[in-house]
């Protein structure tokens, strides 16, 4: 017997609001270097990232390893050091923001603003990348993936970086 | 199994120690019946024919991974509040519960 009953969770995605009226839930999730690690080795084979490590610090930021095939130069590897930005609250401030405080030079950034057009054709719909910052609009990146009813739980999404912890603080309402 | 989970159970969630759910789950009672007849299909459903030995031509076919057993994450949290009740039109579920360090 299947522990999740396929209809059920179908029909709770189809119309959320309406099947989990009055819910009001806090999450906080805190995720362990070893554990974001794992789920970043769990990514699509079919990108040109070769390498992909994360190592969250204590001074609210968090550092990316990256070796990556680019276009032109070839194989590149970095350390990027990211900030997280404000928390998400719906329906003002839909975009969830990473910026990146250092780590790409002056002709990675010149290299990513030539090639702006072809980053932005291959990243999902609700992904930005530019030379300063990485940001998300999470009802596009939502509607994208195909569980647009989900956008109007979210009240409250923040990222925040401890020593080897990266926490999700979530609010879920459904009115 | 998905590695994130085959992780996750290998360390006996370790990894997510801290984590904390707090407030109400509410679910309509269109959810509840909906789920009461999914379960009545299951119950009535013929059972699953015992598995017979594969093809000697199906060499791709593995062995499908048992469903990890719940209690393995049951054992780990810390349910400080589980009250239910229920509304007019839903069922309520008001809970405070964390994983242990």
């Amino acid at each position: 017997m299947s522990a999740f009953p396929a209809n059920l969770v179908r029909a709770a995605l189809d119309n959320p609001s309406a099947a989990m009226a009055g819910t009001d839930l806090r999450i906080t999730l805190p995720l362990t270097r070893a554990l974001l690690n794992e789920i970043l080795a769990a990514r699509p084979a079919n990108t040109p990232v070769r390498e992909l490590l994360i190592d969250p610090n204590s001074r609210n930021r968090f550092r990316l390893y990256l070796k990556a095939q680019a276009p032109v130069v070839g194989v590149i590897s970095r350390q990027i050091l990211i900030a997280p930005g404000m928390p998400v609250t719906f329906p003002d401030q839909p975009w969830l923001r990473f910026n990146i405080e250092e780590g790409l030079g002056f002709l990675d950034r010149s290299l990513i603003s030539v090639l702006q057009g072809q980053i932005e054709s291959k990243l999902p719909q609700g992904i930005e990348l530019t030379s300063k910052y990485l940001r998300i609009h999470v009802p596009a990146l939502l509607n994208h993936l195909g569980y647009q009813q989900l956008v109007p739980l979210i009240h409250y999404l923040e990222v925040r970086s401890d020593a080897n912890l990266l926490t999700l603080d979530l609010h879920l309402k459904a009115e | 199994m998905h590695p994130v989970l085959k992780h996750l159970l290998a360390t006996d969630f370790a990894d997510l120690a801290g984590s904390r759910v707090e407030g109400t789950f509410a679910v309509s009672d269109e959810m509840v019946n909906l789920g009461l007849h999914e379960l009545m299909a299951q119950l009535k459903a013929p059972a699953s024919p015992l598995k017979a030995a594969p093809a000697p031509y199906d060499s791709s076919v593995a062995d499908p991974e048992p469903a990890p057993d719940p209690r393995a994450l049951l054992g780990k949290l810390d349910v400080e509040k589980l009250n239910y009740r229920t509304e007019m039109g839903r069922t309520v579920l008001e809970i405070a519960c964390g994983i242990k360090h």
